[in-house]
């Protein structure tokens, strides 16, 4: 039995047998909540997931806001373009000009 | 109760908790009628297509004397702080290549960095568990360094990634090895919420990125060494809104796509995911088999503006550019010219997307940029 062996253990080390009993109780009392805690929270996701719309459903959601929104990346965009977008390509860039010396 | 009948309940509350996982996972089998890729094949669409000279490395970021660890952007203009192995942050102008400020850190072993939204402060963390803020106007110190402002203390375990909550200052979000995020107050150096641990349902190990959606600033999405993302609301600390199961290794890298209504992740077993926070679903996986035995992990990912893009590096020096709709890789950085000669262990894109830097082990960060011909519909 459970409580015959951790108070022999308790015995040879001098703690009153009645502490490590309630303290080992109290674990598995707080892992207990935990766990019926967590099926309550799947059972809320289960039915949930009744009025949950399929894949496709998103999907198309998805299309719609990659298709309507400028992207400086893509060869092929929608507009407006901007023009700082270009600024990576322009004006002196000197790859020399920092002579800072980490210390 | 005995202890004995604790344990029985114990016992059956896990059998239930058991079922009622396979239950979800069936019922969600069911709802999963497609994919992204067959979805986006069904109405027509072709895959994006790069000219060779298309995207181009147009700035090498010389100055780390070790491997880079982290990189982030400033939410305006063109900078970026980087952080490294070689124990400093550096903060660049990437279009001027310059640096302007080369902080030592107190505690060398760093793992991430961030910009705050006004670009005044950075703040990094790493396997002294704390987080350090420097404010970058800061008078230095006499030996010229910049001093810490301020040290978030409280986690347990190594800060693995940290985010300044957008458009606020003086809050952020960390990440750590003690199976926690954190929301700080910066002002007062204490933690406003604690999200999982010891005593509130959360990550089962390590959490080792963070992710704040931009669209809503209260949500955020972390990724663990327990598989898993999960999605938070910062004023709901005492449990995760939904658990994104799929990923069967460490959830290196997460980030919400540009809607704020999903999010991306990328794995040590080799693939990317797509899910969706309000149905739960898992979109679409981003995988490419390899030849050999081998699958390269995915260390960092990020999204182009549109989301019609998602970057990824891996652990084999790869940086795939995958097509998000059709999921194919239309593009590998390594291919190309004056690529890194290392893996990548980040990026990120500039706040305007028009330009996708790259940190790597090869002690450079990189921009890369658009610079073919651009045809507008």
């Amino acid at each position: 039995m459970d409580s015959e062996t951790s108070s022999s253990v308790d015995e040879q080390v001098g703690v009153p047998v009645a502490t490590s009993d309630t303290r080992g109780k109290h674990r598995i009392l707080a892992e207990l909540k935990r766990v019926e805690q967590d099926s309550k929270f799947l059972q809320e996701e289960l039915e949930e997931l009744e009025k949950t719309d399929n894949v496709s459903t998103v999907c198309e959601e998805l299309l719609r806001y990659i298709d309507t929104s400028p992207d400086a990346l893509l060869p092929v965009t929608n507009g407006p373009l901007n023009p700082l977008w270009d600024r990576w390509f322009e004006g002196p860039q000197d790859s020399q000009g920092c002579k800072c010396l980490i210390l | 109760m005995s202890v004995a009948e604790l344990k029985e309940r114990h016992a059956a509350a896990t059998e239930t908790v058991n079922t009622l996982r396979e239950r979800l996972k069936q019922k969600r089998l069911q709802l999963l009628d497609t994919d992204v890729a067959g979805y986006a094949r069904s109405q027509g669409r072709s895959p994006v297509t790069f000219g060779p000279t298309d995207l181009v490395c147009c700035r090498n970021l010389q100055g780390h004397t070790g491997k880079v660890y982290s990189l982030d952007w400033t939410p305006e203009r063109n900078r970026i702080v980087s952080a490294s192995q070689d124990g400093r942050l550096i903060v660049w102008n990437a279009l001027t290549s310059q640096k302007t400020h080369a902080i030592k850190l107190p505690c060398a072993w760093v793992m991430t960095c961030a910009f705050s939204p006004t670009g005044q402060s950075v703040a990094c963390g790493g396997l002294d568990s704390v987080c350090s803020i420097f404010n970058l106007n800061s008078p230095t110190e006499k030996d010229g360094n910049l001093p810490v402002s301020r040290m978030l203390n409280g986690h347990k375990s190594y800060v693995s990634a940290c985010q300044y909550v957008p458009d606020e200052e003086t809050h952020l979000i960390t990440s750590s090895g003690d199976q926690t995020c954190v929301l700080w107050d910066i002002t007062t150096g204490l933690r406003t919420s604690v999200f999982g641990g010891e005593f509130q349902s959360g990550h089962t190990a390590d959490v080792l990125s963070v992710s704040i959606n931009g669209s809503n600033s209260r949500m955020f999405v972390s990724g663990s060494c327990d598989s898993t993302a999960r999605l938070w609301d910062s004023r709901v600390a005492s449990r995760a809104v939904g658990t994104f199961h799929g990923h069967e290794g460490d959830v290196n890298a997460v980030k919400f796509f540009p809607d704020g209504n999903r999010f991306g992740t990328g794995s040590d077993d080799g693939t990317c995911r797509l899910f969706d926070i309000r149905t739960g679903h898992q979109l679409q996986v981003y995988y490419q088999q390899h030849g050999d035995n081998e699958v390269p992990h995915v260390t960092s990912i990020a999204f182009s503006i549109s989301g019609r893009l998602l970057f990824a590096g891996y652990s084999n020096r790869d940086c795939y550019v995958w097509d998000t709709l059709l999921a194919k890789v239309v593009l590998n950085l390594r291919s190309l010219q004056n690529s890194h000669e290392g893996r990548i262990s980040c990026l990120g894109l500039s706040a305007d997307g028009s330009a996708l830097c790259t940190g790597s082990s090869d002690t450079n960060l990189k921009i890369w940029a658009f610079g073919g011909h651009r045809r507008v519909i």
